[in-house]
């Protein structure tokens, strides 16, 4: 019954006659929110006691290692649906989320280096998030060379799936180097279980960001997902009959 | 919580002194997110432009 | 089982460069290292063990790289998956000689230099089995790794499975700490055991899944 439920939901044709339905909202939402909180975060939110102005990093920081994270998470889930189900849809979709997963943990690493020399004095620690990052950075640029090492796609697709699978180990790592050793990285400000540490003048605006950040990047996600079905499914009939 | 933190433009570029760090890591944000945009949307119209061409010969 | 393992011993012995070229290397950064810097302004003993550590990750990946390559190449793999419809016993047998015959001797020199270092001598056994631990993980990685790249070269190899052996270092310089400053190395060495017995079993299965697309 859940392999029917997933074959019926998850077939190419249908994932692109949907999100191109959906794209211009999500775009949108996620242009608003992002504008919205990125101005209330850079413009109107109170300066920081401890760290000044330069914690209105954090308005990009948090929300780009948050879904470096994520995306991996997803292509996690999607690599199992297409090793236990053989769904193509998820391996277009790991193939498709793989760059941007790499460009928003670029962007994380930047801003968290960048964030380091007003507080830390330094752009660069071996510090254990720092690491894991970097290392989940390393990951996602493997899973891309991986899959352009082989001509036959479909083999590409099931070993890459692999590979990512395996690689989920390294997120609980991620996650919880704060906590397991002790690091320069200050531990997480905001805990489903344990509430926030934030005032909330900072942290609404973190939250829009959060929010706005996960629109554009699902729009993004839309779109070159769309573009890489089309390369792959070109030879079908919907394909050509839908463009 | 809605009053702006700066009193000129001036001030909002240099944050106090932090205001090259701050405006530098959203810049390059703001432009990895574009360019990965600009080159999915290429992408896309390319892979239409194909099946059209395709569909168009035969 | 016996029957691959012997089988696997023979191929490894044959391929003298897969087995006497990783210790060599090893050897050769060990003793170089010291060479090239001055040990007269640099407290040697605090930092040859890192050296140790990184000489280890390198040598473990020249001696798993193309573990699988002649067999993907000579057709013995397809005949292995016509006997046995998968690729565990030989993925696992494969492990074990190569972590036998390369890993416990490279674990074994990477010993005696640490000592040879300053390193207090009845710390000996405690950096052997830390090192055989640590290389009986590295090897099951890069076998993975080894296993997805197959023919596609080493660099693929590396780019693939660095990111999870990196886990494991930093894991082991947490336990060589413990063994410097004698504080929780029974825990660090539980635990390394523990993660090296799950991987052990669990790798070959992931293995065998890679190589079957391979085949297929």
């Amino acid at each position: 019954m859940i392999t029917a439920f997933i074959h019926k939901f998850s077939s190419p044709k249908s994932f692109v006659v949907l999100t191109a339905k959906l794209y211009p909202y999500f775009i949108c939402i996620g242009l608003c929110l992002i504008s919205l909180g990125w101005i209330w975060g850079l413009l109107f939110a109170p300066e920081d006691a401890v760290q000044g102005n330069s914690y209105r990093i954090i308005f990009l920081h948090v929300p780009s290692v948050i879904y470096a994270e994520l995306i991996y998470f997803f292509m996690a889930v999607c690599a199992l649906m297409h090793l236990v189900w053989r769904v193509k849809l998820a391996a277009y979709l790991i193939k498709s989320a793989a760059p941007i997963g790499a460009m928003i943990t670029f962007i994380g690493l930047f801003s968290g280096s960048i964030w380091g020399i007003p507080t830390w004095g330094t752009w660069w620690q071996w510090d254990a998030r720092i690491t894991s990052t970097l290392i989940l950075f390393i990951m996602y640029l493997g899973i891309l060379t991986l899959h352009g090492s082989f001509s036959n796609l479909e083999k590409a697709d099931r070993l890459m799936s692999i590979l990512v699978v395996i690689g989920v180990i390294n997120i609980p790592i991620i996650k919880k180097s704060v906590d397991w050793w002790s690091t320069l990285h200050q531990p997480a400000s905001i805990s489903v279980s344990s509430g926030s540490s934030i005032d909330p003048s900072m942290l609404y605006p973190l939250l829009i960001s959060v929010i706005g950040l996960g629109f554009v990047l699902i729009s993004l996600g839309i779109l070159s997902s769309r573009s890489y079905i089309y390369t792959r499914e070109k030879n079908k009939k919907w394909v050509s009959e839908y463009v | 919580m809605f009053d702006l933190a700066f009193n000129s433009l001036d001030e909002i570029l240099q944050m106090n002194g932090h205001g090259i760090y701050v405006w530098s890591v959203y810049v390059v944000g703001i432009t990895a997110i574009l360019v990965s945009f600009i080159i999915a949307k290429k992408r896309l119209r390319e892979a239409q432009e194909k099946i059209r061409v395709a569909n168009a010969s035969s | 089982m016996l029957r691959l393992i012997s089988i696997e011993s023979f191929k490894l012995f044959r391929k003298l460069k897969s087995w006497l070229g990783p210790l060599l290397i090893l050897v050769l950064v060990l003793v170089a290292f010291p060479l090239s810097i001055d040990i007269s302004q640099y407290d040697l003993e605090k930092f040859y063990f890192s050296i140790i550590v990184v000489s280890l990750l390198m040598t473990a990946f020249v001696a798993t790289e193309g573990m699988f390559e002649e067999d993907f190449e000579d057709g013995s793999l397809e005949q292995e998956f016509l006997i046995e419809k998968d690729f565990y016993k030989l993925a696992l047998c494969k492990i074990i000689v190569y972590v036998l015959l390369i890993g416990v001797p490279i674990a074994f020199i990477g010993s005696i230099f640490s000592f040879a270092n300053g390193v207090a001598i009845g710390s000996f056994p405690k950096v052997f089995l830390l090192l055989s631990l640590s290389n009986l993980l590295l090897f099951n990685l890069f076998a993975f790794g080894n296993s997805l790249s197959i023919n596609k070269g080493a660099m693929l190899g590396v780019l693939s499975s660095l990111p999870l052996a990196l886990p494991i270092i930093i894991l082991l310089g947490r336990a060589i700490r413990s063994v410097q400053f004698g504080d929780g190395f029974s825990e660090m060495i539980a635990l390394m055991a523990g993660v090296g017995l799950i991987v052990s079993a669990l790798m070959p299965l992931i293995i065998s899944a890679a190589l079957k697309t391979h085949i297929d």
